[in-house]
């Protein structure tokens, strides 16, 4: 079925993002550069857990732009504060 | 009305409104001893009108929940009440053990009704709202075990609603947590801690289900909307008021004693409190639109539109606005929070009481709605109390952010005293606004008595 | 990605009551607040927040990460089945989800005795309020959505649901779902970002 190889395919990037941030998180980096990496693989791993496990990509009304604009708009106002922060 | 025992809530609505008139008969004697601090000294000292003021309020909310309960529930269960005997004598026991406190505040200098009413037994005076002897605190939880056990039974052998099922567990919640009226620890914090388990938790979270299965039963009747639809609607409202207004709590917690991160937990969660309250409004402003009928009682559509508007403005933004950690800071204790207050009582309760007692009075008395003239002067009642009331939060405000400013927040703060002389005009203009709301509360008593005019939407037959 | 896979143009239905994805919106609503709390506050204690986070349990966190992903995989997996009519499978998936849940949940229970064994409390600092409160609130919501998984197990397994009828089985899942999403944003944000 397409939509379970969706589903696996989707497993293996949210894993490998995972893995990734912990790599980062170990290897002690920080940075600006870094944090917005981090957003950035936030933002995909949400995404794919909306579009796919959740299946509201083509769901009609507007969940899922709800539900992403939601992922969008904390994971900006995460990076506005970090930035904030950088400035002290 | 469809069932007999109904009957029973012509009392409660009777008494809630004579008791809502010497309310705000009190509220205007403390309005003019702001300005006039003798006035009627030593006879009704402030502190004095200040108890009666709070405290028939919400005898008088009470009632008029009660009254609501007794002439909604055998209609959604689809059967006469349990006991409607036991209505009229808990009223009657209500009504007397009610009007004795009252008389006791007044006439008793309150250390003598302590020891009168031997309080040292089981001390539970001298906190605010919860003035009440403990006798007289007894014979709440006695009335509203049976009026519980009343409803309770009624629900049980009949038509289990959403709406009644909402009801009941708000009016459950209302009686359990005013139990926790009854401890009173030594521990000033924790004595304030429990507290607002009466206090917020009933008017921030149980009372908020009642609010909304009284609006969604009115707006049932009135719109002819389908049932489903509004059940939906009226189990979102309150999941969003429970997630919402619980951990909410806390922001009562900040300076009180408890530890920091309640200026945390209080401020993140009560920020969102505001959102049952924007449902309501949009719930209420959506099952009009979409109403399947005109019904003859637009005076009853009226104050369930008020309703929300008023309750999203009294309670969610004038709520909002001194909700966080850091704003409660400079304005905690102060005329922000009276002007909170005041139209949020007013906005959310006062109002839901006067919208049940509008749709049900006409039926209990055997129309199916006041006649045209009446509804016309009803309606006038509506406007004066609503526009008072928004003027008088106005003035509050415009008072309360002159206070911070001078006492708390500037430079050189001044002292309480000197602050209120400056702030005086406020309080003026906001009595005059009181006498207002006074003259809008007359004409909507004088309502019930209008007869007349001629009916452009035809009484039908009521729906679901 | 092959994102039609239902085979038609046309938008497809919210999956699951409507009523839950209001809920859902609703904690989606408090937490993201609670986030951008978080975030905000350490903007004014950043040399505070950044010393102890050096003290989290980074790896329980990236496992309980991993869990929680697998666990909702395990979630779509087991409405997969039950479009296909396969309620025993379905059914299976769900027990499989839990299982994964439990995981989370033990894995949690060690990284709070850890710290109470430590001494930290919520009053030991803001960064440990934050990491206790949040990590607390989202550990009640893994619980809760365990009972809702519980719930429609039981009823795959007594054979309430089928290839036409699992609404409810979609409404669990989305729960779960929101449950995985919030800690895809918190793992990173209170364990690892600095």
């Amino acid at each position: 079925m397409v939509f379970k190889q969706t589903a696996f395919i989707a497993w293996l990037a949210l894993c490998a993002l995972t893995l990734v941030t912990w790599a980062i998180g170990r290897a002690g980096y920080a940075g600006p550069l870094v944090a917005g990496l981090l957003l950035l693989s936030v933002m995909i791993k949400g995404q794919v857990v909306i579009d796919v496990f959740m299946g509201l990509r083509g769901v009609r009304g507007p969940w899922h732009w709800l539900v992403s604009g939601w992922l969008v708009a904390v994971l900006s106002l995460i990076g506005v504060a970090y930035w904030t922060g950088m400035q002290t | 009305m469809e069932y007999r025992s109904q009957s029973v809530a012509k009392l409660y609505f009777i008494a809630a409104i004579g008791l809502f008139v010497g309310q705000i008969l009190f509220g205007l004697i403390m309005g003019l001893q702001y300005v006039w601090g003798d006035f009627l000294f030593p006879a009704i000292p402030f502190n004095v009108a200040r108890m009666v003021h709070t405290n028939l309020l919400i005898v008088w909310l009470l009632f008029g929940f009660m009254g609501a309960a007794y002439y909604l529930v055998p209609e959604e269960a689809e059967r006469e009440l349990h006991s409607p005997g036991l209505a009229v004598a808990l009223f009657w026991i209500f009504l007397i053990a009610g009007a004795l406190t009252i008389l006791g505040y007044l006439f008793v200098p309150y250390s003598g009704l302590a020891k009168l009413t031997m309080n040292e037994l089981l001390p539970t005076m001298g906190r605010e709202f919860l003035e009440q002897p403990t006798i007289t605190k007894l014979g709440i939880v006695v009335v509203a075990l049976g009026f519980l056990y009343n409803i309770g039974m009624t629900i049980l052998g009949g038509r289990k609603t959403v709406v009644n099922l909402v009801l009941l567990t708000g009016l459950t919640g209302l009686a359990l947590l005013f139990l926790f009226a009854f401890y009173n620890p030594d521990n000033l914090v924790k004595d304030k801690f429990y507290w607002w388990w009466v206090v917020h938790l009933w008017v921030e979270g149980v009372w908020e289900l009642i609010l909304g299965s009284i609006l969604a039963f009115v707006l049932i009747k009135t719109t002819g909307v389908d049932r489903e639809v509004i059940e939906k609607w009226l189990y979102v409202i309150i999941a969003m008021t429970l997630i919402t207004g619980i951990v909410g709590t806390g922001h009562h917690y900040y300076w009180i004693g408890t530890p920091e991160y309640w200026q945390w937990w209080g401020s993140v969660f009560s920020a969102m409190e505001p959102i049952p309250f924007f449902m309501m409004t949009l719930f209420a402003f959506n099952m009009v639109n979409r109403r399947r009928r005109e019904h003859p009682n637009q005076a009853a559509v009226l104050w369930a539109l008020g309703t929300s508007v008023m309750a999203f403005l009294g309670a969610g933004v004038w709520g909002f606005l001194h909700t966080l950690a850091p704003v409660n800071y400079y304005t905690h204790g102060t005329q922000i929070t009276a002007a909170h207050g005041h139209m949020a009582f007013y906005g959310a309760y006062v109002m839901i009481v006067l919208t049940i007692i509008s749709y049900a009075m006409p039926r209990l008395r055997g129309q199916e709605a006041a006649d045209p003239k009446a509804q016309v002067v009803e309606m006038w009642g509506f406007w004066l109390m609503t526009v008072s009331i928004v003027f008088i939060t106005l003035f509050l405000t415009g008072a309360g952010i002159l206070q911070v400013w001078l006492q708390r927040y500037s430079e050189n703060p001044l002292p309480f005293m000197v602050v209120q002389e400056k702030i005086s005009l406020f309080y003026w203009l906001r009595e005059i606004a009181g006498l207002v709301f006074l003259v809008g509360l007359v004409v909507y008593v004088w309502s019930f008595f209008v007869k007349g005019g001629e009916r452009r939407v035809p009484a039908a037959e009521p729906v679901a | 990605m092959a994102a039609r896979s239902s085979g038609n143009t046309a938008a497809r239905p919210l999956p699951g009551d409507l009523a839950i994805w209001f809920f859902i919106l609703a904690e989606l609503l408090v937490f993201g607040v609670f986030f951008l709390a978080y975030a905000f506050a350490r903007a004014g204690h950043v040399e505070l927040f950044d010393h102890y986070q050096q003290t989290l349990d980074r790896t329980s966190g990236a496992v309980n990460t991993l869990v929680l992903i697998t666990s909702s995989w395990f979630v779509v997996n087991a409405v997969s089945a039950i479009r296909a009519n396969r309620a025993d499978l379905c059914t299976r998936w769900l027990l499989a989800a839990m299982g994964g849940g439990a995981v989370f949940v033990a894995i949690k229970l060690h990284e709070f005795m850890a710290k109470a064994e430590a001494g930290i409390t919520l009053s030991t600092n803001t960064f440990y309020m934050f990491y206790l409160s949040l990590t607390f609130f989202h550990f009640m919501h893994v619980l809760m959505g365990m009972v809702i998984l519980g719930f429609v197990a039981a009823k795959a397994y007594r054979g309430d649901y089928d290839a036409d009828h699992h609404t409810g089985v979609e409404t669990g899942a989305s729960y779960w779902h929101m449950v995985d999403l919030v800690w895809i944003v918190l793992f990173p944000l209170v364990y690892v970002m600095h």
